[in-house]
């Protein structure tokens, strides 16, 4: 197989410099653009349609990375951002007018549009078959194990890690900040009450929301669905999580909760107003340009356990290609797919770590090696604060845990059921056991709907 | 050198351009393209969908009868939204109309810097629905607004406040303040709209009758209540009915400011149908939401026909 | 005493004079026409009598006291508009009676002067129908009868007549003159129709450019005009003017015969009258033409009754003539009146 190199596409050296502040960066680089000879004949056109990562250096990279895979092996690659809200009505209207882009790229599990993608079976039976064993997440978000049909390629994934402000639960006498969701119920309520400084767990329509009650619930034991996408909420351990929800408003949180938008905890962190919130490390990557002292104060801990020990996360965000049925070039896209990931190392360094790949093998530095995480190349006080990131994958898992990542876990997702019902509970509406019963009420016609529409 | 003119070929050539009934049906083409295009497909396309088992993925048109319909209705999120689509409206509206008129009557006298106040009292309307609610949720943010910081140091907010001591009042997060929040969004932006509307009514009233009820010798508010409100109101319909569907068939606003938050207090028909739908991937459910939108739409349609033709008898 | 007085009352608008300078002095239960042109000032002196508009300088009085700094609903007047400003929304009556209540009267009283004045009118029957319900006619009378309830000292009536058809407004004119006779209240009428004014003004004020040019009975206005303006702007075809011996003489045109129909009248004068063409109107004959003057060729009528038979043919040459007391002349500078000397 021929290989060819050409030099790193992206940023000048000058502006990596002034961006990333630091030689360390500049040491850690990955390693040079891998391009392998296409199996199959290309030419045409490519277009492709993504969000505009939260990183702007990704999107920078990842376009000219793009194109100039497309000048070695002949197509013209056409990449279009839209803000990460407008990527399921964009995908929507074009999978209805039946044109539009070849390859498109969502930040969640997109089972729902099975019937309108082609079958990535193939693709990623070649994935494995290059790069080893994927991610068991990945597989989850882009497999239906009902129709033994992969309708997405998920080349990466995002850790949901907490962010905590070591200061603060080092003056209430936790400094390693919490281990277990009672600690913030333990140490949140006075840092509340003393400090002044809420908890950041959202209860409102929104994602950061819905990752938050899942983790939460997970955590104590109980799942909206099982393996066979049976609808499991209505458990003694969700009741117990839904429970645990309402202390943790009442103690270290304030009816802000309920107002929040999808940038509000990250705003809060960055000001200096949260003591402990659940994200992905954007919010930090903010702080560090926005507020650095603030930055330099927030520290991570893995997914927090619960009463039996277990502590899982749901992923932040995952990412899914589709190739809708009415794509005119499938090959290239696929093509390009497996060369995106050949070069994941790229993906995750300009991506500042927040992007992790599905195939660990293609970024050697990240854990091992140059030990990215462990030694952040992006000006991190002190350096080995993400070492955290290291252990991600086990106590991540995906929306649907523990099934698949379904249609109808998507619908329940979008509609805010779980946070509805956390909130319910919270401001007192409803007891946790009715508020689990109202959510289990609505969440069934909707496992029932998509059951018979044979995707579950 | 003579010009002769083949008589019959001319007539032939004008008859067409000047046939009434080819020419109109020339000149209406674009108005039925555009209203058969953009206003009944969608429409047929909506009842359609709605009577399917359509997905976002899958769009495929199988019949399924009302059973779409009944488990939207059954939904505990669809009746809020559909209760809230309606206190939305009317409430905002109300409000509207009554400042409007306060403004327009205001407007309406001379005074300086008047050109001013009547270009700010537009930007609402100028600037774009998102943008604006944009800046609405900043100030109406739970920890950054200014309106609690307002209130903090007027000491009705914070400890020792008559609302303390909490300092901040929760705009978005609690359901009553979060609807009186989208309400207050939907009379800033729609108060332009119906104020421009009104001072049109206002000068449209005769200079003569303004004169006569000066020398019959009526007071302010005689006049008008008497004179002016009576004359305004079928103007003052037709602001409302533009106001009542700009509300009616909104989502930005609450799309931006609360997603139908908290827990489904503010949530609409307009909104619901997208997050159930487009979100949720339900599309048949979205399509029967939004159907219930089209009642009040046609009635208020009726009326507003109603309304021109009694002003063209007039 | 005058009921309504002006005093050198005038009314910029931006630079223009609107008013200048106008003083009229009403007399009790007098029918006072303000006539002019448009443009000539007649409503906006109107108007500052009812007080919807402020006077640059000048004083105006009602009832001796001087009203200027006043409201239009404590003048003591009411007023009718030329389209009459019914309230559109309001029946009949409640139009009538909406000066009223505006006074606070009750419910009875108020009942007993509608009823009054409509059937003084003579709509007793339509006082429930809103205007867009009554005709142009009708909808006159019941703004009379609104400004007639509230018993004003002067009505002030502007153009009330113009918006009704020919034949109506004959009619129209006879009722409304007839009216302010029975009822005797002080009237001040606008218009820029001369018959209105000629046939319905006690006295009649002429408005030009702002100015007052003449104040006086129609007779004085017809016989007697003070200038040039009023004389050709009163009569119909106006009166005739030339030029001779450095000065202008004007004449009737009914006052201008062939000079055979003038018999052994003495204190003729005669002029060569070149017929160009001639015009039947049924009751008269027009005839136009061509006299010789101081500055060459000047055309001017002659209205001559039908049952004067004499022959005229157009491109012919006769004898047409006046009587010399017939004759008024102008200033050829300024226009003014004066009077004859023998050069």
């Amino acid at each position: 197989m021929k290989q060819s190199k050409i030099l790193r596409p992206g940023l000048s050296r000058r502006q990596f410099l002034q961006s990333v502040g630091g030689l360390a960066a500049l040491l850690a680089l990955p390693r040079e653009t891998v391009f392998r000879r296409p199996t199959r004949q290309l030419s045409g056109t490519l277009r492709i349609l993504q969000w505009s990562h939260f990183v702007p250096r990704y999107d920078e990279w990842f376009d000219e990375f793009a194109v100039a895979w497309g000048n070695e092996v002949g197509v013209e690659v056409i990449v279009d951002h839209v803000g990460l809200t407008d990527l399921v009505p964009r995908t929507v209207a074009e999978i209805n007018a039946g044109e539009g882009h070849d390859l498109i790229e969502h930040i969640a599990p997109v089972p729902q549009f099975e019937p309108s993608v082609i079958s990535l079976n193939d693709l990623n039976a070649e994935a494995v078959n290059r790069f080893g064993d994927r991610v068991g997440l990945s597989t989850r978000a882009s497999f239906n194990p009902v129709t033994d049909n992969f309708h997405s390629y998920c080349h990466g994934w995002v850790p949901d890690v907490g962010d905590y402000r070591k200061s603060l639960w080092a003056e209430v006498g936790k400094e390693d900040g919490p281990a277990t969701w009672q600690d913030l119920i333990d140490f949140g309520a006075p840092i509340r009450d003393d400090l002044g400084v809420q908890m950041g767990i959202g209860m409102s329509n929104e994602i950061d929301s819905n990752m938050a009650a899942r983790a939460l619930i997970w955590s104590f034991g109980g799942s909206v669905q099982d393996e066979d996408a049976n609808v499991t909420i209505n458990s003694p351990e969700t009741v117990a999580a839904v429970a645990f929800m309402k202390e943790l408003f009442e103690k270290a949180m304030t009816p802000e909760v309920f107002s929040w938008q999808a940038a509000s905890n990250n705003q809060l962190l960055i000001a200096g107003q949260a003591s402990y919130i659940l994200n992905s490390i954007s919010a930090y990557r903010s702080a560090q340009q926005v507020n650095p002292e603030v930055a330099d104060d927030i520290f991570f801990t893995p997914a927090l356990t619960g009463p039996d020990g277990i502590g899982l996360a749901s992923e932040h965000v995952i990412y899914n290609y589709i190739v809708p049925t009415h794509a005119e070039n499938p090959d290239a896209a696929m093509e390009f797919l497996l060369h995106l990931t050949e070069n994941y190392d790229q993906a995750v360094f300009n991506s500042e770590l927040y992007n992790f790949p599905s195939y660990f093998s293609t970024t050697p530095d990240l854990l091992e090696g140059e030990n990215w995480v462990g030694d952040d190349p992006f000006g991190s006080n002190p350096p080995d604060k993400l070492a955290v990131l290291g252990t991600a994958e086990e106590w991540s898992t995906v929306v649907g845990h523990p099934g698949p990542a379904n249609a109808a876990v998507g619908e329940v997702f979008a509609t805010f059921i779980l946070p509805e019902m956390m909130a319910k509970a919270a401001r007192g509406d409803l007891t946790p056991e009715e508020a689990v019963a109202e959510a289990e009420e609505r969440i069934i016609p909707i496992f029932e709907k998509w059951r018979d529409e044979g995707l579950i | 050198m003579a010009i002769t003119y083949d008589r019959n070929t001319q007539i032939e050539q004008q008859s067409l351009l000047d046939n009434e009934r080819v020419l109109g049906s020339v000149m209406l083409l674009p108005a039925i393209v555009y209203i058969v295009a953009l206003v009944g497909l969608p429409f047929f396309l909506a009842i359609g969908y709605s009577l399917s088992d359509i997905t976002v993925g899958d769009p495929s048109l199988d019949f399924v009868g009302f059973s779409t319909f009944r488990a939207v209705i059954n939904d505990g999120t669809f009746q809020r939204s559909l209760l809230n689509t309606f206190v939305f409206t009317v409430v905002s509206q109300l409000i509207v109309i009554i400042a409007a008129n306060m403004l327009a009557l205001a407007l309406n006298k001379n005074f300086r810097g008047k050109w001013l106040i009547r270009f700010l009292l537009l930007l609402p309307w100028a600037t774009p629905i998102a943008l604006g609610t944009i800046g609405w949720l900043w100030v109406l943010d739970s920890v950054f607004s200014p309106i609690d910081w307002l209130l903090t140091q007027a000491n009705i907010l914070g400890p020792g406040g008559a609302f303390g001591p909490s300092a901040h009042a929760y705009w978005l997060g609690k359901p009553t303040l979060a609807m009186i929040s989208v309400i207050t969004v939907h009379v800033w932006r729609l108060i332009p709209l119906a104020t421009v509307i009104l001072m049109a009514g206002l000068t449209a009233i005769p200079q003569d009758i303004r004169d006569a009820v000066a020398v019959d010798g009526v007071g302010f508010w005689r006049e008008f209540f008497e004179v002016t409100l009576p004359l305004l109101t079928p103007i003052m319909a037709v602001a409302t009915l533009f106001g009542v569907i700009f509300t009616f068939t909104d989502m930005a606003v609450v799309f931006v400011l609360t997603r139908g938050g908290p827990v489904s207090s503010t949530q609409v028909l307009s909104s619901w149908a997208y997050f159930k739908g487009i979100e949720g991937g339900n599309l048949a459910q979205g399509a029967a939401i939004a159907l219930f939108l089209l009642p009040v739409l046609v009635a208020v349609v009726i009326a507003m026909l109603r309304l021109a033709r009694r002003s063209e008898v007039l | 005493m005058a009921i309504v007085e002006t005093r050198d009352l005038k009314r910029h608008f931006d630079k223009v004079l609107a008013v200048d300078g106008v003083n009229i002095a009403t007399e009790e239960g007098e029918f006072v026409v303000l006539l002019g042109p448009s443009g000539s000032g007649k409503s906006t002196l109107l108007r500052m009598i009812a007080g919807l508009e402020h006077p640059t300088a000048g004083d105006i009085l009602i009832d001796g006291q001087r009203v200027n700094h006043l409201p239009p609903r404590a003048r003591k007047i009411s007023m009718v508009f030329q389209s009459y400003a019914l309230y559109p929304h309001m029946t009949a009556y409640k139009n009538i009676g909406f000066p009223l209540k505006a006074e606070g009267l009750d419910t009875a009283t108020r009942d007993k002067k509608i009823r009054w004045a409509a059937g003084l009118l003579g709509i007793s029957h339509l006082l429930d129908r809103k205007p867009r319900q009554l005709s142009g006619g009708e909808r006159q009378r019941v703004a009379l009868a609104r400004a007639l309830v509230r018993d004003p000292a002067v009505f002030l009536l502007d153009e009330p007549l113009s918006n009704l058809d020919a034949k109506l407004r004959a009619m129209a004119r006879d009722e409304l003159k007839q009216f302010q006779r029975e009822i005797g209240t002080t009237t001040i009428y606008v218009t820029h129709d001369q018959v209105e004014a000629m046939g319905m003004g006690d006295r009649v004020a002429v408005l030009y450019n702002g100015k007052l040019r003449q104040f006086g009975t129609p007779h004085e206005l017809y016989e007697d005009p003070a200038d040039t303006f009023v004389a050709t702007f009163l009569g119909s075809p106006p009166m005739n003017i030339i030029e001779r011996d450095g000065r202008l003489v004007g004449f009737r045109p009914e006052d201008f015969l062939p000079k055979v129909v003038w018999e052994d009248k003495e204190d003729l004068v005669t002029y060569d009258f070149h017929v160009t063409r001639t015009e039947y109107l049924g009751a008269d004959q027009y005839i136009y033409g061509i006299v010789n003057t101081d500055v060459g060729e000047t055309k001017i009528v002659s209205r001559m009754p039908s049952m004067v038979t004499v022959p005229i043919e157009a491109g012919s040459q006769y004898d047409f003539a006046v009587q010399g007391h017939h004759q008024v002349y102008f200033d050829k500078q300024s226009g003014k009146r004066i009077e004859y000397e023998k050069v």
